[in-house]
């Protein structure tokens, strides 16, 4: 098996071989996979609000209107809390409301019906038609083909439900609200069967869920689901192929190129949403009386900003990854571009544009979407953009403060006019030192940037000075401290292991260090395209192989919910 | 001298009812229907449990009254100023500390407050080792109204209502998806009999079905994720069984009356939230809910841990200010004195609604909390508490009370609870360990 995915893996690199970077060398042969690899157990992931919102409009052609059990962040990912959250009492009521609303709709709309009604009721209560739609929608909710007392016993609600209500639609109404609600359209749940090699694997049905999830944010489609029922899934051509279509439908990106409509779906959007932390931005907090420049649509502009930037990177240019930090290329709406104080690309909507070339705003990091996330309410805050930077972009650990610090800073004064002066304070003191050298002299490389992200070249009469070190290397300002991280090894390895919890649910642990090895190595060898580390994790054993249930108790302490309802 | 609330407050009565006559009843009946503890029918009122909490902590050296003592021996402290309408009904309790590592700030003071416990270091990250103490009492006193518990807050951030690791209990903060959750469809008001809808107990089968799924499902999981399952189907039962008790009569309680509809949306203004307006309107629902018997456990998140929220007036967000302002930091001051005022909104929903002749507030015991003491060094020492009702009768009002020190506030946390119904043994664990309650605040 082994074998077989290496010699994939070649026939891929000759499709997509491509000089190193600035053309050097030659990318030398491809990485082959040899990691030495112990599969874990498995994960058992809840739907995330956007994978839920997107597999009901997939599977209803409705929206949903209603809220629902919302995510859970843990060690900085929803992704990773989807792993261990589960339903609350709310979140069963709100699960229920939202499936019977987006059921009615549904049905209320002819085309909708046909689509899911798919045989003419003879009357009132027709259990065959009822089953035929059973097994359809079934199928494509549970992402699997019903077992036969599944479908008797979901027909039997149709028809108890058409026979109180009278109609055969309100029976269908029910049938969806009762595969809307099930764990197994809200849960994930995938174990893997053991080959004949003595390899656990995913099975094809298991491996069209997590395609699906990672690349759409959203549940299979009929094709997808049709290479599962052929067991294609498990085969190294049949997963190719599978991926190559996948990325190249519509349902694979938030954002149609240059300005078309947005839609909710986009594996890569979310993944992105995820690491960066850029849901954050549909509710960005600032005081309209500090930043005059602040709106309602602001945040969420500056979210479209980023996602469109990272989308247009990885499926229009395949660019290098680590030219995001330094490029002027970007996407702007008015709104962004009179923040940027740059003309407007274009009169409605978003539309590519390069920044000036005389600017220091460069990257990801010169947007918005970081400057105002990463700042106070009134003002900036190197500390937190400093921290952002060494978690989200560099994957570094910055331990919690310490308790029973005083944590204050002094005010403004002719001594300390600026923030630089002030924060001065956590460098000084060595007890602060520790973990503020790591975070606060990055973060002040942004100072030219203000609370909402506009440029200022002064703070308080004072000239700010934005220039720096990171880990010994200096910057001038933070179009030079673009370069360096653009530059830094522990970039683009950063986001290969946020794909990697991305993808699996789960964070790496030292088993999973060769497995991770690989991947880099296999990044830097694309020319560190997203798309082919991306691709070559979903060939990887990592993607497709699984452990046995994890049948032991590491919290034995723990105490759950004893009561009864 | 015996000090006991029932007795006080009797007497109280006794006098009031004698000599003002601002009780439309004649003074011989106030006696005898002793404490306002009664249903119309002679059973005795529900005690409830009130959990409200904020976040980023308070100024001790500013939260403390300066005297101790009952009744008119001790004062408000100008951080409690607000809540001066309530001091009848307030005990405060300062000097005590949670005695556990103070090993993540913010993280420490919340797990330790509300469970007694460490955090727990489970395989899905940093998580509260076992029920909060709302999800305590409501295991224990929550098992026969509509909703077992209700989680509320005008910017909650989710909240912190546990029912046990990883299993938070989200709470809502849109005023309109709480008065539909609790006076939408199937709430019938008190002497209306309920009309029955066919469709509850179709709804009923269909989450009979969702809950064979998700026992089917469990049966194939480690050990973990089946606890998981197990809160779900745990959700599940809690529904059905609530659509069931749609077809029965309401609880027959005469203060029970339909709340205005709140508005659909409130918008941050000038960019900062209604705060106070959402958790005046929100507090006057579950108020009611109280008062119609809908559940017997709410808790308030007013605001999370480590929240930047704007406060009215405030210069920087409420966590940014905490840490970065100097001097004794007024600004901080006066958020938690903002905080307090919310607080006391929410006393005065309980306050505003008759119940006999007492109040809801009467009725229950709030507990008013946060993640830390002084902000500004994520303090575990001298912590906040304050608690607001007797519990029928059960807790002394009107006192503030200093602990020498080295004392945990696990004593205050078993005295509340016991005093509203939950049978323990001890909270905490390790030094914050305890089998007694605070014997200082109990009748």
């Amino acid at each position: 098996m082994r074998a077989s995915t290496a010699g994939l893996l070649g026939m891929l690199a000759l499709a997509c071989q491509t000089p190193g970077k600035d053309g050097q060398d030659g990318p030398g042969p491809q990485p082959t996979w040899a990691a030495s690899w112990d599969a874990a157990s498995p994960v058992f992931r809840r739907l995330t609000v956007t994978e839920y919102e997107n597999a009901v409009q997939d599977l209803l052609g409705v929206e949903v209107v209603t809220a629902v059990e919302p995510d859970v962040v843990v060690n900085g990912m929803r992704s990773l809390g989807a792993g261990s959250s589960s339903i609350s009492q709310r979140g069963v009521e709100q699960y229920e409301a939202a499936a019977f609303n987006a059921a009615s709709s549904a049905l209320a709309d002819p085309e909708l019906h046909a689509s899911l009604v798919p045989c003419a009721p003879q009357a009132t209560v027709d259990d065959a038609c009822a089953a035929q739609f059973v097994e359809q929608f079934g199928r494509l909710a549970w992402r699997r083909p019903l077992e036969q007392a599944e479908v008797d016993r979901l027909t039997g609600i149709v028809h108890d439900a058409a026979t109180v209500l009278g109609t055969f639609d309100d029976g269908v109404e029910y049938g969806i609200a009762a595969m809307l609600q099930s764990p197994n359209f809200l849960f994930r749940v995938e174990q893997g069967e053991v080959g004949t090699d003595g390899v656990r694997r995913y099975t094809s049905w298991e491996m069209a869920t997590r395609l699906s999830f990672l690349l759409w944010d959203s549940v299979p489609d009929e094709a997808l689901l049709d290479a599962a029922a052929a067991d294609e899934l498990t085969t190294d051509a049949g997963l190719s192929a599978a991926v190559e279509r996948m990325l190249a439908d519509p349902r694979a990106r938030r954002y149609a190129d240059d300005g078309g409509a947005a839609d909710t779906h986009g594996g890569l959007a979310a993944f992105f949403d995820d690491a960066y932390l850029l849901y954050g931005l549909e509710s960005l907090s600032k005081d309209p009386l500090v930043y005059e420049a602040m709106s309602a649509t602001l945040g969420p502009a500056a979210h479209e900003q980023t996602l469109r930037d990272l989308e247009y990177w990885v499926f229009d240019t395949d660019n290098d990854f680590r030219d995001l930090f330094t490029t002027r290329i970007t996407h702007l709406n008015r709104e962004l571009a009179s923040v940027y104080d740059v003309p407007a690309p274009a009169r409605t909507g978003f539309a590519r544009t390069e920044l000036p070339e005389d600017g220091i705003r460069r990257g990801l990091l010169g947007q918005v979407s970081f400057l105002a996330l990463l700042a106070h309410p009134t003002t900036t805050s190197p500390t937190r953009r400093g921290k952002y930077i060494r978690e989200h972009i560099l994957c570094e650990v910055i331990p919690a403060p310490p308790a029973g610090v005083n944590t204050s800073i002094p005010e403004p004064s002719g001594e300390a006019p600026t923030l630089r002066d002030r924060v001065a304070q956590h460098l000084q003191d060595p007890y602060c030192a520790g973990c503020h050298k790591l975070m606060d002299p990055v973060g002040l490389g942004y100072e030219n940037f203000d609370g909402i992200g506009r440029w200022r070249a002064i703070e308080n009469n004072t000239t700010i000075d934005a220039s720096g070190d990171l880990d010994g290397n200096s910057f001038h300002d933070a179009w030079d401290l673009g370069k360096l991280i653009a530059e830094e090894s522990h970039t683009p390895k950063c986001v290969v292991k946020q794909l990697f919890m991305y993808a699996l649910g789960r964070q790496p642990t030292d088993a999973d260090d060769e497995a991770l090895d690989y991947l880099n190595e296999t990044f830097a060898w694309s020319g560190y395209r997203v798309r082919h580390v991306l691709n070559e994790l979903v060939m990887s054993p990592a993607f497709r192989e699984v452990n046995e249930l994890d049948m032991t108790v590491d919290d034995t302490d723990a105490d759950t919910d004893g009561g009864t309802p | 001298m015996t000090r006991k609330g029932i007795d006080r407050r009797t007497l109280l009565r006794g006098i009031l009812g004698g000599a003002a006559v601002s009780i439309g009843l004649p003074p011989l009946e106030l006696f005898m229907n002793s404490h306002g503890t009664a249903w119309a029918s002679g059973e005795a009122f529900p005690t409830r449990l009130g959990l409200f909490c904020w976040g980023n902590g308070n100024i001790p050296s500013r939260w403390t009254p300066a005297a101790t003592g009952v009744d008119d021996a001790w004062a408000l402290s100008e951080q409690l100023a607000p809540l001066q309408d309530f001091k009848r009904s307030l005990a405060v309790v300062t000097g005590l500390d949670i005695l556990l590592p103070n090993v993540a700030p913010h993280g420490s003071g919340a797990v330790g407050i509300l469970t007694g416990r460490k955090t727990l270091e489970g395989p899905g990250g940093s998580t509260y080792p076992s029920p909060t103490l709302d999800q305590v009492a409501a295991n224990a006193i929550g098992a026969s109204t509509r909703f077992k518990s209700i989680e509320y807050g005008a910017k909650a951030g989710g909240g912190l209502s546990y029912g046990g690791p990883y299993a938070l209990n989200p709470a809502e903060e849109s005023p309109y998806a709480l008065f539909q959750r609790l006076f939408g469809a199937g709430f019938t008001l008190p002497g209306d009999t309920p009309i029955i809808d066919p469709a509850w107990a179709l709804r009923r089968s269909v989450l009979d079905a969702v809950g064979e799924d998700s026992a089917r499902i469990r049966a194939r999981l480690g050990i973990a994720d089946q606890r998981r399952l197990e809160q779900h189907l745990y959700g599940v039962r809690a529904l059905e069984l609530r659509l069931s008790r749609l077809e029965q009569d309401p609880p027959d309680l005469a203060a029970c009356t339909m709340p205005t509809e709140p508005a659909p949306e409130y918008p941050d203004l000038e960019g900062r939230a209604q705060l106070r307006e959402k958790n005046r309107v929100m507090s006057e629902l579950v108020a009611m809910a109280w008062a119609c018997d809908q559940t017997r456990v709410v808790s308030n998140f007013l605001t999370h841990p480590v929240n930047d929220v704007l406060f009215p007036d405030a210069p920087m967000g409420h966590h940014q200010l905490t840490h970065d302002e100097p001097g004794d930091q007024p600004e901080v001051h006066a958020i938690v004195k903002h905080v307090m005022e919310c607080f006391s909104d929410t006393l005065a929903a309980c306050a505003n609604i008759a119940e006999g002749d007492g109040t809801v507030l009467d009725h229950c015991a709030w507990l008013a909390t946060s993640e830390v003491s002084l902000g500004r060094l994520h303090s575990l020492e001298d912590y906040p508490l304050l608690i607001a009702g007797s519990a029928n009768g059960r807790l002394l009002n009107d006192i503030h009370v200093r602990s020498a020190g080295g004392e945990s506030t696990s004593h205050v946390i078993l005295s509340v609870l016991r005093a509203v119904g939950v049978t323990l043994p001890s909270w905490g664990e390790d030094d914050n360990l305890v089998t007694d309650g605070y014997a200082a605040i109990e009748t």
